[in-house]
C-alpha cells in the first residue's frame, strides 16, 4: 500500500480553507465570464440614471432630502443586489456542475464560500453606486462615518440573508422571479432599518444611526447562523 | 358534527351580541369601533396560523414525517385567508376613521408583510417538481420568514408611529368596559375554534391524499411517516 | 496497518413520482473488489450510484462505507470516493490544472501541482493543462473527470459509463486505472458495454 495514500483522507482541514478555495474558484471563473457582474451593474447604472434624470438633485425639498435619497438609493441597491445574487448558484446548475460539487465540498464550506463571492459582488456594487448616487443626487451627509458603516453593514445583511434563498432556486424551476419574490420579504426588515439609519446619518441627530447599524449587525449574525444550520438540508437530496 | 352546530350558533350569537349587547366605544365615529371583534381576532389567528406552520417546518425538518409538513401547509393555508380577511376589515376601518383605504402604519406593513411571505412559500411548493425537496424546501423558507419577524416586531414599530389605537381598543388595559372584553374573548373564542376546525380538515384533505400516493403509503407502513 | 476498506448497501430503495425505480438492492464490496452494475437503459444504474456516492437519498435502506472496523461518516465519504459520470461536469472557464487544484483543496486535501500534473500526463493530457476547458474535446473532458475522480487517491472509485466519449487510447486508460484501483481499494463499474463489464469479477443487473 502507498504511504500517501492514508494520510490523503486522514488529514484535517478547516472549513474555511475550503470555503475559501469555493470562493477564489468563483472570482476567477466571474472574473473569465462576468456573469454576475454584468447583470448587477447594468442594472444599478440603468436604475441610477434613470433615477438621477427624471427626479435630480433639485425636484426634491430640501427638508425632505435625507429621507428620499436613502430611499432612492436602497431601492436601487436591494433591486440591483436582487438581479444577480442567485447567478453564482444557478450557473452551477446550468453548468452541470452542482453534483460535482455536492460530491466534493462540505455544505458549510459552500455556503460561506458563495456567501463570500456574493459579498464581494456586493461590495464592488456599494462601491461604484453610492458614491454615483451621492454625487449625482446631491445627497448631503452630515455623518459619513455612521453612513458609511449603515451602508456596509446592511450590504452584508443583504448577502447573508440571500445566500440560502439562491441555492434554493437554483434547484427549483421558475428561478428569476422566484428569487426576488422569495427574497423580498426576508430583505425588507433590513431595507427599513438601512433606509432610516442613513437619514440619520444624513441629517446627522444626536444618536445618529448607529442604532440601526446594530439592528443590521444583528440581522447579519442570525441569518448566518440560521443559514448555517438550515443549508446541509438543501444542499443534500 | 354537534360542535359545528355549536360553533355556528356561537358566531351568530357573537355577531349579535357586538352589535346589541356592546356600546360604542367613544372617540371613534359611528359604530366603526366595533371592528374590534371581528378585526383583531382574525389577526391573531394569522399570527397563530404563522407560529403552527413554522412549528410544523421545524418538526419536518427534525423527523420527517409527513403530518408535520401537512400541518406546515394547512396552517399557511389558512394563514393566508385570515391575513386577507384581517386586511380587508382593517382597511375598511382605516376609510371609515381616519378618511384612507391604506397608510403603512406599523401593524399594516407587518401584515402584508406576513401576506407576502405566504405568497413566496406558495410560490416556493409550486416551483420545486420533487416532492421531498419541495417540502424540505417549504420548511426551510418557513423557519427563515419566522426568524426576521422579531425584527419586524420590534424594529419597524420603533422607527414610525403607529396609527393602530391603543389604548381604548387594547383588550390588555383594564381601559376596556366588561362587555366588551365579554364580547371580545367570545370572538377570539369563535375565531380560534373556527380555525382550528378548519385547520384539522385541511390536513385530513392532505391525509387522504397521501393514501392515494403508494409512496407515501410505503413511508407510513415503514415507520418513517 | 491493512485498513481494508469496504461498502455495505442494504435494502436500496428509490421511487421517483409513482414508480419504483430500485427495489431491495443490496451487495457488499471489499478492498480489491470490481463490482459491474448492469440493466437496461432507465433501470436506475445511475441513481444506484449517486445513492452510493450519497448525492441521493434513498426512499428506504443504507450505505455504509467502512475503513477498517469503523463506519465512515456520510460527511467524510467526499474524501474516500472519486466519480466518472456523464452528469458530473467539471468547471469550462478553469484551465485543467486549475480544475485539480479546486478540486483538492475543496475536499482538504493537500494539492501538489507535480502529482496533478504527472497524473493528467497519465491520461494523455499532458501539455493541455493549461488549455481552459471549454476549449476541450468531449474525449478530453472526459479524460479530465477520470483525473478529477482520482486527484485525491480515493479508495473506493465510481465509474458511471466511464468509456463514453473515448477513443481506444482512452478507453486503454480506463483499463489501467482500473487496474491500478483493483490494488488500492474498490472500484464499481456501472455500463452496458461488454468490455467494461468484463473489467469486473461480479455483476449485478438490476434488470432482474
Amino acid at each position: 500500500m502507498k504511504n500517501g495514500r492514508w494520510i490523503t483522507q486522514t488529514e484535517s482541514s478547516t472549513c474555511l480553507s475550503e470555503a475559501l478555495a469555493i470562493w477564489v474558484r468563483d472570482l476567477r471563473s466571474e472574473f473569465r465570464t462576468r456573469y454576475a457582474v454584468n447583470a448587477i451593474l447594468m442594472f444599478a447604472v440603468t436604475t441610477l440614471i434613470a433615477v438621477s434624470f427624471s427626479i435630480g438633485s433639485f425636484r426634491i425639498a430640501e427638508t425632505e432630502k435625507p429621507f428620499l435619497n436613502g430611499v432612492l438609493l436602497w431601492v436601487i441597491l436591494v433591486f440591483s443586489a436582487l438581479s444577480g445574487l442567485s447567478r453564482s448558484f444557478v450557473k452551477e446548475e446550468e453548468a452541470g456542475t452542482m453534483d460535482v460539487l455536492k460530491l466534493s465540498a462540505r455544505p458549510q464550506a459552500v455556503f460561506l464560500g458563495k456567501l463570500f463571492f456574493n459579498l464581494t459582488l456586493l461590495g464592488a456594487l456599494e462601491l461604484i453606486i453610492v458614491p454615483a448616487f451621492i454625487i449625482m443626487m446631491g445627497y448631503e451627509i452630515e455623518l459619513p462615518g455612521c453612513f458609511t458603516a449603515m451602508v456596509v453593514s446592511a450590504g452584508l445583511g443583504l448577502g447573508a440573508g440571500t445566500t440560502i434563498v439562491a441555492a434554493m432556486i437554483a434547484q427549483a424551476s421558475a428561478r428569476g422571479a422566484l428569487f426576488s419574490a422569495l427574497s423580498f420579504p426576508l430583505l425588507l426588515p433590513l431595507m427599513i432599518v438601512a433606509i432610516k439609519g442613513c437619514e440619520r446619518a444624513a441629517v446627522g441627530t444626536d444618536a445618529a444611526g448607529w442604532p440601526e447599524v446594530r439592528i443590521a449587525v444583528a440581522y447579519i449574525v442570525i441569518m448566518i447562523i440560521m443559514s448555517l444550520f438550515l443549508f446541509p438540508l438543501i444542499w443534500e437530496e | 358534527m354537534i360542535y359545528k352546530i355549536l360553533l355556528a350558533v356561537w358566531m351568530t350569537f357573537i355577531i349579535v351580541a357586538s352589535f346589541m349587547f356592546t356600546e360604542a366605544a367613544s372617540g371613534f365615529p359611528g359604530e366603526t369601533s366595533r371592528i374590534l371583534f371581528f378585526h383583531v381576532p382574525q389577526a391573531w389567528v394569522a399570527t397563530l396560523c404563522f407560529l403552527l406552520s413554522m412549528i410544523g417546518s421545524a418538526l419536518y425538518l427534525a423527523k420527517r414525517r409527513l403530518g408535520s409538513d401537512d400541518l406546515a401547509h394547512s396552517a399557511a393555508e389558512l394563514g393566508f385567508l385570515f391575513c386577507i380577511l384581517a386586511t380587508v376589515t382593517g382597511s375598511i376601518f382605516a376609510k371609515a376613521t381616519w378618511g384612507s383605504y391604506w397608510n403603512w402604519d406599523p401593524r399594516e406593513t407587518s401584515i402584508v408583510i406576513l401576506l407576502m411571505i405566504y405568497g413566496a412559500y406558495f410560490a416556493l411548493r409550486s416551483a420545486v417538481p420533487d416532492p421531498e425537496k419541495k417540502r424540505v424546501f417549504a420548511a426551510v423558507y418557513s423557519i427563515l420568514a419566522f426568524v426576521t419577524v422579531p425584527f419586524l416586531v420590534f424594529v419597524v414599530p420603533r422607527i414610525t408611529t403607529s396609527l393602530h389605537p391603543e389604548d381604548t381598543m387594547n383588550p390588555a388595559k383594564p381601559g376596556m368596559d366588561p362587555r366588551t372584553l365579554k364580547v371580545f374573548l367570545g370572538s377570539l373564542f369563535a375565531y380560534t375554534t373556527l380555525f382550528v376546525w378548519m385547520l384539522r380538515l385541511r390536513m385530513r384533505l392532505l391525509y387522504l391524499e397521501h393514501l392515494k400516493d403508494p409512496i407515501a403509503r410505503m413511508r407510513r407502513d415503514g415507520g418513517i411517516e | 496497518m491493512n485498513k481494508g476498506y469496504a461498502l455495505k448497501v442494504e435494502g436500496i430503495c428509490k421511487h421517483y413520482s409513482q414508480t419504483l425505480l430500485l427495489d431491495d438492492v443490496s451487495f457488499s464490496v471489499k478492498q480489491g473488489d470490481v463490482l459491474a452494475v448492469t440493466g437496461w437503459n432507465g433501470s436506475g444504474k445511475s441513481t444506484l450510484m449517486r445513492i452510493i456516492a450519497g448525492l441521493v437519498r434513498p426512499s428506504a435502506g443504507r450505505v455504509l462505507m467502512f475503513a477498517g472496523e469503523e463506519v465512515i461518516p456520510k460527511e467524510m465519504r467526499r474524501r474516500f470516493l472519486g466519480m466518472v459520470a456523464p452528469a458530473l461536469s467539471l468547471y469550462d472557464e478553469l484551465t485543467g490544472v486549475e480544475n485539480m487544484e479546486f478540486f483538492c483543496k475543496v475536499r482538504g486535501v493537500p494539492y501538489h501541482r507535480s502529482d496533478s500534473l504527472a497524473l493528467m500526463e497519465q491520461v494523455g493530457l499532458g501539455g493541455h493543462e493549461k488549455k481552459r476547458c471549454r476549449d476541450y474535446s468531449s474525449g478530453m473532458k472526459q479524460r479530465l473527470k477520470i483525473v478529477q475522480a482520482l486527484v485525491h487517491k480515493p479508495p473506493l472509485l465510481l465509474l458511471d459509463e466511464p468509456g463514453s466519449n473515448l477513443d481506444s487510447k482512452g478507453i486503454k486508460i480506463v483499463e489501467n486505472v482500473v487496474a491500478e484501483q483493483r490494488e488500492m481499494g474498490i472500484t464499481i463499474i456501472a455500463s452496458n458495454e461488454k468490455r467494461e463489464v468484463d473489467y469486473a469479477d461480479r455483476i449485478i443487473n438490476l434488470s432482474e
